[in-house]
């Protein structure tokens, strides 16, 4: 390994805030530097814009959870992210598919389909829902109160550019709710 | 340093550029008559298309309605001509598009890295000033004159990282590759405050020893400042401490083509279109004065 991969691999590893501590003495020096956390912060500031812009209500969502930044750290950290905005926003949503909390695995699902919609697929996506969607995509549109999940229901949504207005929701009752 | 034959003979005033990174028809209407020359960011005009990125042909359309008034130049972000193993291919590929559907009378790129190991760093990593990075730098410029025909120029981007062991002072580097390849240089006189701010870098000092001869363009930009640093996040009128250090680096440097008055496309909306067009105006005047 060269002198010049060895450190440009560090930097990356540091401003990724992964990998051992290093032992290469530039490297070190680095670590410990408020600079690396100003570099940092311009890194995650410019994907936080990124995404704030293309993935709004899923944005909007993880804000009023309080972990908007976190979750945002937490992908550039784990992820190879894209320069290009649109690659960084699906691939910011699809990182949300196994979220535990309901609400956030189901609006960004959502919003990843449409984006991909929006981008020319033929695919049709199907989203399930604890509450009724659009209540919470008006809530999050409007600021306003959140709806809380229904019991005793699901809400299956279909997503595909062959749909009548792209979006189509029903209702089904099941005997365990989510 | 320029002789004095240099310094005194007449030249024809440089030309005046912007940003324009598209989808705001307005904003381009009002610059344009207070230009000569857009500057074109491939990357901020791309698209990914499958594996792929390509150039939104909507964008590449309304740079050619204006294609009577003004000249463009290529100014990119994500070339990382500076990485150790590889360039983006990504982004020839966005340069080989642009120069197939604009007349550019250069393009040009930061000495930086963007990219590692295929991985996007987040930031611009300025290179270490060795012998290694040189040959790296200069090899891959040969590659670009060669590939496209037309002046290459690089542009030192700001240090924010402590400074890495190296074995060329900031312009000694600059010289190095300028002598060995024949490329240009952009100096941007807001990134060299930033320096002089965050890094103590000697500015006049930097300019004494930087060969001036091969600087073809400056770029003036306003920035932020954030938790005791300067950074090059242009969203702000000119300083008038920039506007002074750009119209000294004018006076200097005896083959100066062009002064380009950097924004960020998000910053449109702080500035405001009667800012950036104040802000060219005003540039224009001091250029002229």
């Amino acid at each position: 390994m060269t002198q010049l991969e060895r450190q440009q691999r560090g930097l990356l590893d540091l401003i990724k805030n992964r990998g051992v501590p290093p032992e290469d003495p530039y490297l070190r020096q680095v670590a410990n530097s408020r600079e690396l956390e100003m570099v940092r912060e311009i890194a995650i500031w410019w994907r936080a814009f990124q995404i704030e812009d293309q993935c709004r209500f899923t944005s909007r969502l993880l804000k009023r959870c309080e972990c908007f930044e976190d979750v945002v750290v937490t992908y550039f950290n784990n992820h190879r992210t894209s320069p290009f905005i649109e690659e960084l926003s699906q691939d910011f949503l699809n990182s949300l598919v196994d979220d535990p909390d309901w609400l956030i695995r189901a609006v960004s699902q959502f919003e990843l389909a449409l984006l991909k919609v929006r981008a020319g697929s033929a695919e049709c996506f199907e989203v399930l829902w604890d509450r009724y969607p659009e209540n919470v995509i008006l809530a999050l549109e409007e600021s306003s109160r959140l709806p809380p999940p229904e019991s005793g229901c699901v809400y299956r949504m279909r997503i595909g550019r062959d749909l009548p207005r792209t979006v189509v929701c029903t209702r089904e009752y099941t005997d365990d709710p989510a | 340093m320029a002789s004095v034959d240099q310094v005194i003979r007449p030249r024809p005033l440089p030309a005046l550029a912007t940003t324009y990174e598209g989808e705001d028809l307005a904003l381009l209407e009002r610059i344009v008559p207070l230009i000569d020359t857009i500057e074109i960011s491939p990357d901020a005009i791309a698209q990914s298309a499958g594996k792929q990125a390509c150039l939104r042909p909507e964008i590449l359309e309304e740079y050619a309605s204006v294609l009577p008034h003004v000249n463009f130049i290529a100014h990119g972000v994500g070339l990382s001509i500076g990485s150790f193993d590889h360039w983006n291919e990504g982004y020839i590929g966005l340069l080989d598009e642009l120069f197939e559907r604009l007349n550019l009378e250069w393009h040009s790129e930061h000495l930086a890295c963007t990219q590692v190991a295929d991985e996007n760093v987040g930031t611009m990593l300025p290179l270490p000033r060795t012998e290694e990075a040189l040959d790296l730098i200069c090899a891959r410029v040969g590659a670009l004159q060669k590939r496209y025909g037309v002046p290459f120029l690089l542009e030192h981007v700001i240090r924010l990282l402590p400074d890495m062991p190296g074995e060329f002072t900031p312009a000694g580097f600059l010289n190095a590759i300028t002598s060995r390849t024949g490329c240009g240089l952009i100096l941007d006189a807001y990134n060299l405050e930033c320096d002089a701010y965050n890094q103590g870098l000697n500015i006049s000092a930097f300019l004494d020893e930087l060969n001036l001869a091969p600087v073809r363009e400056l770029h003036l930009a306003g920035g932020v400042q954030r938790r005791g640093f300067h950074l090059d996040i242009h969203s702000n009128p000119t300083r008038d401490s920039t506007l002074d250090l750009g119209l000294d680096i004018i006076r200097r440097t005896p083959n100066l083509d062009v002064v380009t008055y950097e924004f960020l496309k998000e910053a449109v909306v702080l500035l405001g279109h009667d800012g950036i067009c104040n802000e060219l105006v005003r540039i224009r005047q001091a250029i002229q004065q």
